[in-house]
């Protein structure tokens, strides 16, 4: 789960991001508004956290321009401004969600799943398919009842497909997703983690399709 | 004896009675003197209309009501000396025998007497003089009577009239009293005495300048507590971080992180802390300071960081000059401006500190540091003064406050701060111009 971080300190960036990275969600991060928006137009990330107060533009501006661009990430404000009229005023410009500072990283990552799982349209905090359980709050995954141990990238490639399980994600758009800025990607690291998931849940569970991407298995 | 209405009352009171006690001093001295002119006539009439009378008559005295009321004596002598005549015994008399007027003294009092002769006597006639006394106070007393009479309703009527008169300040305590503390706006001036106007007027002028140093006290705190949430938001997560680091070298960064969070509050309540103090306050303690002393002391201080960040921290120039300053807000200034420089500078840059005497007898001083780092662009020159004001991109992050802190001492200093590029047309020259100012003691 990629994620765009706006946040002009460097200490409060610095922590979000280590702290959501345990969490399993890969973010890059810019420190103005003038950075974030070339960045969202040409790549895909998942949910946008917004500080408000950013030198230069400010965010609620950002936020005006993003959707009357047309613009559907989930955002996520997250300010140090409490104020009942900020806050109104942060949802209307078209924010999902408004995070005061100081928050709790637990909170925000479970903010962060909850507009997820919104924005997937699922009602249920786990996504069930064919059996395999998948609990993006423990990063457990299960297969009736028994534990399957994925490693962090297996489990954010796996939530990847199950999201939208019909859909064939290629390769390209698989790295997009799950590797952030700076993070060296093998040429084959994406066959190595389907590999892995094949292993551990089967076979048939994945299934290629030759010269487009990846798939899960349909539903019988 | 504090009340103004009581006070008033006693002092109008007191004036009253004493010009009250002098007229009837006056009206006695008059009517005493014409007491003695009426009676002077009518000692002169009785004697001379009982000379003229057959001396038969005068053994058989025929003297008018009206004089015995007086209380006239007549007294007949013969020509060798022997009183032929008494009208009246009285205790004492005047034994002396003078023609025309004169005053006798007795034992009990004077006398006024007049002799005339007669063919073989000698006539006279006399009054005691505290007939006329007892007279003109008489007259006296009736005429203040009815003063001392309307003294009370006198009385009634000051105290009325200067109860009115302060009511316009008793309104306005009235009005003050049920002031709520933080009610700072201007009290009614309208309808108000000459001599309360000013009072009012003082008051609201303080009532203005409470209402600011308030007014600015209030936004220092807002902006204080919503410029604390970020450090503390920092320190929130690092700590969540420190709590879920795993293995010893994760912890180990995480506290390392933590600490610099820290650090960094530390730093900021620390710079919100000189500000505060240097908010306009009253003349704090003014001396000579020699501020080429307080440039070389500052920049020996400020070494290790310079050194740690490789900078060429130096004094360029130092000028005897001496300022008449608070030395601990010279200090601070300097601090912050060097500070500044060198934590703004990248590696291998120079920071310049140089203080000028001006010319003249004036005594002002110029201090400079100058930088070759990154500089402010003209546009934002203004701006940086601002409280909690950061310039986007800066790294590493201040508290916002060090420009603030120094324009807030230079202003209670008088002095002038001009930003404006470093001496070799890169980074920062900021120049403060302390003013020629108070001349000092020699």
């Amino acid at each position: 789960m990629r994620l765009l971080l706006v946040e002009d300190d460097a200490m409060i960036g610095e922590a979000i991001r280590a702290g959501l990275k345990r969490e399993g969600f890969t973010v890059d991060w810019v420190h103005d508004a003038e950075a974030a928006d070339p960045v969202l137009r040409t790549e895909p990330f998942e949910l946008v956290l917004l500080d408000l107060g950013l030198p230069g533009s400010d965010g609620l501006k950002l936020l005006k321009v993003l959707r009357a661009r047309g613009l559907a990430v989930p955002v996520l404000i997250i300010t140090a401004r409490d104020a009942v009229s900020d806050r109104v005023q942060g949802l209307d410009a078209g924010a999902d969600d408004y995070l005061i500072k100081p928050f709790d990283l637990d909170e925000l990552a479970a903010r962060i799943r909850a507009l997820l799982r919104r924005k997937a349209g699922r009602p249920a905090p786990t996504i069930e398919y064919l059996g395999v359980v998948l609990d993006p709050a423990t990063h457990r995954v299960t297969r009736a009842g028994t534990e399957i141990a994925l490693s962090p990238r297996e489990f954010a490639l796996l939530q990847l497909l199950l999201e939208r399980p019909g859909v064939i994600l290629s390769r390209a758009q698989i790295e997009e997703r799950l590797y952030g800025w700076g993070e060296e990607v093998e040429s084959n690291a994406v066959e190595v983690h389907i590999h892995g998931l094949r292993r551990k849940l089967g076979a048939q569970f994945i299934l290629t399709v030759r010269g487009v991407g990846y798939r899960v298995r349909p539903a019988p | 004896m504090s009340s103004l209405r009581a006070r008033l009352l006693g002092w109008l009171l007191a004036g009253v009675v004493f010009i009250g006690a002098a007229g009837g001093w006056i009206v006695y001295r008059n009517a005493l003197s014409e007491a003695d002119a009426f009676f002077d006539y009518h000692l002169r009439q009785t004697a001379l209309i009982l000379r003229d009378q057959p001396v038969e008559y005068l053994l058989a005295p025929q003297l008018a009501p009206a004089d015995a009321a007086y209380d006239f004596v007549v007294q007949v002598w013969s020509l060798d000396g022997v009183r032929v005549y008494l009208s009246r015994p009285h205790a004492v008399l005047p034994q002396v025998t003078t023609l025309g007027f004169a005053t006798v003294a007795t034992s009990e009092g004077r006398w006024r007497v007049f002799g005339v002769q007669a063919l073989t006597k000698v006539i006279q006639v006399a009054q005691p003089m505290s007939v006329r006394q007892q007279r003109a106070a008489q007259l006296a007393l009736q005429t203040l009577k009815p003063f001392a009479l309307l003294l009370p309703v006198l009385a009634l009527l000051i105290w009325l009239a200067v109860g009115h008169a302060l009511e316009p300040l008793q309104r306005l305590t009235a009005l003050v009293m049920a002031r709520r503390v933080d009610a700072l706006d201007s009290l009614p001036d309208t309808r108000l005495p000459d001599e309360v106007q000013p009072l009012v007027s003082a008051l609201n002028d303080l009532l203005a300048r409470l209402r600011a140093a308030l007014e600015r006290e209030r936004a220092f705190m807002a902006d204080a507590a919503h410029e604390l949430r970020t450090p503390l938001t920092a320190l929130h997560l690092q700590m969540g971080m420190l709590a879920r680091a795993s293995g010893d070298l994760e912890r180990a960064a995480a506290m390392e992180t933590l600490s610099a969070g820290v650090q960094r509050a530390i730093r900021l309540v620390e710079q919100m802390l000189a500000l505060a103090r240097q908010e306009p306050r009253a003349e704090a303690q003014r001396v000579a300071v020699r501020l080429d002393d307080v440039a070389r002391e500052i920049v020996a201080e400020l070494v290790p960081l310079a050194d740690a960040g490789r900078i060429d921290l130096g004094v360029s120039a130092a000028q005897p000059a001496s300022v008449y300053a608070d030395p601990d807000a010279l200090r601070t200034l300097l601090r912050n401006l060097v500070d500044n420089a060198v934590r703004y500078t990248p590696a291998g840059g120079r920071v310049d500190v140089s203080v000028e005497e001006l010319a003249g007898e004036t005594r002002g001083a110029r201090l400079t540091v100058s930088d070759d780092g990154p500089g402010i662009p003209a546009a934002e020159r203004a701006r940086v003064f601002d409280r909690f004001y950061r310039r986007a991109g800066t790294s590493p992050p201040g508290s916002g406050l060090g420009l603030s802190i120094v324009s807030t001492i230079a202003e209670g200093h008088g002095a002038r701060i001009t930003l404006a590029d470093g001496s070799s047309g890169k980074g920062l020259s900021v120049t403060v111009t302390f003013p020629p100012g108070t001349p000092l003691p020699a």
